[in-house]
């Protein structure tokens, strides 16, 4: 009896960590696809669920299964470093466009229609006069201002680059 | 023995406790009550919408104000109009036909005295046979395997099957016991789910759907997690017929979150979650949304 159980823990133990620290075995993939994620796509008249491969990998970031054991990325507190050197044509197109920061979809962008409500209006930001670096911060991870913030975080995240996010910060600095 | 309890627990227990100290983070944790009601503390829209006999067109005709309506005013009877779900139903009443040609498979499904009538208002349940909680498409898929046809949980004629099965209860309250035993467990980890951020832009179901009701995300505003899991399977108007694990796939490629397959067990407590906030509002097949 103490053996079968002894073997069936180290069995447990063996298998444990091979699942533990990757992919749950629940979540939509193909690892041999080059994004790995997969989409379903209902077939009409069909008994059979279609998966096609997803434009982006989401496989990084942990997922709602019961078996992701990885961690989320923590809060992180970063410094600004050297001149500001950003472009706000650029920031304005990141700040809009849906597969970058998609900014418009929480706030409200002069000159944007369909604005969202949940996030704080823009419209005239450069009044508020927050210093480059918070305004850097904030956009790099919020949850160091505030814990619960449902605001993404955009640079621990890599959901956009060091230098998008200076783009960013230039274009609402220049929001009279 | 109990030394032999002590080794499981090593072998077992260390790298589970290892594994959990893993940092996740999760929205302040609501309560929410299992019925359709609940929404009144929440976002307060429940009296525009509780009786789908009477919405109010003037609301309906407002981008601004529908949302007070859930949706509701895209069901029948508000939404008298021929769609891809009156379709489906019609698919699925014929493959149902085929699946119980020998009366097994509605007795499958759990069918009793009454037929197939209430049995929608159920589900998600405890079924003994498969030794956990399912919802009625993983049961549909289960049952037709056992009548030797492939219909996937997920799968146009799954969901059709589901769709025809719930236009048996058409008007029956939804009643799913969260009280007690496995399904109020079930329920619980289906709202720390709903509370879990996860995914690349770092968001729970709850950032939005219970944080931010009412507010606009772009062009549409956030309605209320009260009363929407009772309308599916959906026709979705950008045309596909749509099983509640397939919309929390879509949700979470929404949020840029790695999906999960449907009748995976972390959907399935997200639907007994969903689904015991739709207690006590009255089933509506075939519905359409956006």
């Amino acid at each position: 009896m103490r053996s079968i159980s002894i073997l069936a823990g180290l069995a447990v133990a063996l298998v444990f960590p091979a699942w533990a620290q990757g992919l749950p075995r629940d979540a939509a993939v193909n690892a041999a696809a080059p994004n790995k994620t997969l989409e379903p796509r209902v077939v009409t008249n069909s008994g059979r669920l279609e998966w096609l491969p997803h434009a982006h990998n989401l496989t990084p970031w942990p997922t709602l299964s019961h078996e992701d054991r990885r961690p989320a990325p923590k809060p992180r507190k970063v410094r600004l470093a050297g001149p500001l050197d950003g472009d706000a044509a650029r920031g304005r197109d990141i700040a809009v466009r849906p597969d970058k920061g998609y900014c418009i979809a929480c706030h409200q962008i002069p000159g944007e229609e369909w604005p969202g409500t949940v996030g704080l209006d823009l419209r005239g930001f450069k009044q508020r006069q927050y210093a480059d670096a918070a305004v850097y911060q904030q956009i790099f991870d919020a949850r160091v201002n505030h814990a619960q913030t449902v605001m993404p975080p955009y640079g621990t995240n890599n959901i956009l680059s060091e230098q998008e996010i200076r783009d960013l910060v230039a274009f609402l600095q220049s929001l009279e | 023995m109990k030394r032999i309890a002590l080794l499981l627990w090593l072998s077992l227990g260390l790298p589970l406790a290892g594994a959990n100290d893993a940092h996740r983070e999760y929205d302040a944790m609501e309560t929410y009550e299992p019925h359709v009601r609940g929404d009144q503390s929440l976002s307060g829209s429940y009296k525009h919408w509780a009786h789908p006999g009477k919405l109010d067109w003037r609301l309906a005709g407002n981008p601004e104000e529908n949302w007070k309506l859930n949706w509701k005013f895209m069901d029948p009877p508000f939404n008298a109009s021929v769609h891809g779900g009156h379709f489906a139903l019609d698919r699925g009443e014929e493959l149902f036909r085929e699946l119980n040609a020998k009366a097994r498979f509605a007795r499958c499904l759990g069918a009793g005295k009454d037929g197939l009538k209430g049995l929608r208002a159920r589900y998600p349940q405890y079924r003994a046979d498969l030794k956990r909680i399912a919802g009625l498409e993983e049961v549909i898929e289960y049952c037709a395997a056992r009548e030797g046809r492939v219909l996937q949980n997920g799968s146009y004629d799954n969901s059709a099957v589901s769709l025809y099965v719930a236009s048996k209860s058409n008007g029956m309250p939804m009643r799913v016991d969260v009280g007690k035993g496995v399904m109020r467990d079930a329920f619980e980890r289906g709202r720390k789910l709903f509370h879990t951020r996860a995914g690349k832009l770092h968001l729970a179901c709850s950032s939005c759907h219970t944080h931010k009701v009412g507010l606009q995300l772009r062009g549409s505003v956030i309605t209320t997690p009260y009363g929407d899991a009772v309308h599916y399977p959906v026709y979705r108007t950008r045309y596909f017929l749509q099983s509640l694990h397939l919309r929390f796939a879509e949700c979470n490629l929404d949020t840029r979150t790695q999906p999960l397959v449907p009748g995976s067990r972390a959907y399935t407590d997200l639907e007994v979650f969903m689904t015991a906030l739709s207690n006590g509002y009255p089933v509506t097949v075939p519905s359409e949304r956006d």
